[in-house]
């Protein structure tokens, strides 16, 4: 058996979010145009593994994903043991805002998976100008949820069990087994109530939908990207939601559900590759060249 | 009952899949605490699969107002036989992709159920196997 170290690196980074100072954790990978990578609910950043991993997209573009605060290797904040753990939207743009601005990341693109995925289209609308091109993978205006949330914090069962049971029925049956339970346990390794506050944002909060209109693709790129398999985000929600915005560009993912980077790496590839090629020849660089 | 009718073959299935659950060791320890009637009812046929400490004790068929039971998955046998293939098509690889394109249901103490996800999930699932051998 060879041993190796992956070039991918990790360290901490402390923030302000709305007066509350947190401890975030963040990985980075590659030399290049900066690329900010944002995790589904319930999970964390090893979800980009593979494509922090990438010697090619690493050779010409800078990854960054961090942890939520409440999520993977993110404490929660001071006092979390009284409060009840939900996701706003408000708090999530100044998350992803902080984190940018504490790197001094100059017009990244972003690239979101799910909620993440939601709140850059969210980003897209209130702060284009942060941003040189938004990546929204499984992400559309707004679902309401098909299953019971609060199924998800409870007492007498296991919510990061229950989580990942659930969340299974949206991985592709071409995912290879061992991706398939790496995805499956980041939800089972979730916090106490966080998978649950992060659904509470993703499926309660629709202010997306009157604010597709706001967002212009002649100045930040927007590029959707959705599996086929994925039936929390449907290919239906994703074409909706890009037709609604003048200019987005959209890909149903083949053999794919709603982690693509995570549960098939070399099925996504492909597709984010092209979203990268998209990103590249954007009217946005194009003016700043 | 005549055979190779949709009601014995989905009998037989059913059958299959318990005997595999027993010769399953990581779902036998998933589901120690799993003691209760499911209802599957396959287009119009009733089956009460019975489980005891993670095993299918007992099936029986109804129709029947009498047998109680705890949750039940109700689907059209044609999707069942799509969720059955060894690479099921998209809204037919999962038991709630059944239920949310309209080609299932769920009723009964779905909170049971969820408890007990992954440990159900794969039992339907053992119906894919012997396809894809």
């Amino acid at each position: 058996m060879t041993s190796s170290i992956e070039p991918i690196t990790g360290r901490y980074i402390r923030l302000t979010v709305d007066g509350t100072p947190l401890r975030v954790y963040f990985e980075e990978a590659g030399r290049g145009r900066p690329v900010v990578c944002l995790h589904t609910a319930g999970a964390d950043t090893r979800q980009w593994r593979f494509i922090l991993n990438d010697e090619v997209f690493t050779s010409s573009h800078r990854f960054l994903a961090f942890d939520m605060p409440w999520h993977g290797k993110s404490l929660p904040p001071q006092g979390f043991e009284t409060a009840e753990y939900l996701l706003t939207t408000g708090t999530y743009i100044e998350t992803v805002l902080s984190f940018c601005n504490a790197l001094g990341l100059e017009k990244p693109l972003l690239a979101g998976c799910s909620m993440g995925g939601r709140i850059a289209l969210q980003l897209a609308a209130l702060h284009p100008d942060r941003f040189a091109g938004f990546i929204a993978v499984e992400a559309s205006d707004f679902q309401p949820a098909w299953y019971d949330i609060d199924w998800f914090h409870r007492p007498d069962a296991h919510g990061g069990e229950m989580g990942a049971a659930l969340v299974s029925a949206n991985i592709a049956p071409h995912a290879p087994p061992v991706e398939r339970w790496n995805t499956q346990w980041m939800f089972m390794q979730s916090g106490p109530g966080v998978f649950r506050g992060d659904l509470s944002f993703y499926t309660k909060d629709d202010s997306l939908v009157g604010r597709l209109g706001m967002i212009d693709t002649r100045q930040t790129p927007v590029h959707i990207m959705c599996g086929e398999y994925d039936m929390t985000c449907t290919p239906e929600d994703a074409r909706r939601t890009a037709e609604a915005i003048d200019g987005a560009t959209l890909a149903i993912m083949k053999d794919l559900g709603h982690f693509p980077m995570s549960e098939n790496p070399a099925a996504f590839r492909p597709y984010f590759q092209e979203a990268l090629e998209l990103m590249r020849h954007s009217h946005a660089e194009l003016t700043h060249a | 009952m005549t055979p190779g009718t949709p009601h014995t073959v989905h009998r037989s299935k059913l059958d299959q899949m318990a005997e595999r659950l027993d010769a399953t060791p990581h779902l036998l320890r998933l589901g120690r605490l799993f003691n209760e009637t499911v209802l599957i009812e396959i287009d119009q046929d009733e089956f009460y699969l019975t489980f005891e400490k993670g095993r299918v004790a007992e099936i029986k068929e109804g129709p029947s107002k009498k047998l109680p039971w705890r949750f039940a998955l109700r689907a059209k046998g044609e999707a069942l036989d799509k969720f059955w293939h060894p690479i099921p098509e998209p809204g037919f690889h999962d038991i709630f992709g059944l239920v949310k394109y309209g080609h299932g249901r769920i009723d009964g103490d779905i909170l049971t159920l969820v408890k007990n996800l992954r440990y159900f999930k794969e039992f339907m699932a053992l119906g894919r196997r012997e396809e894809s051998q």
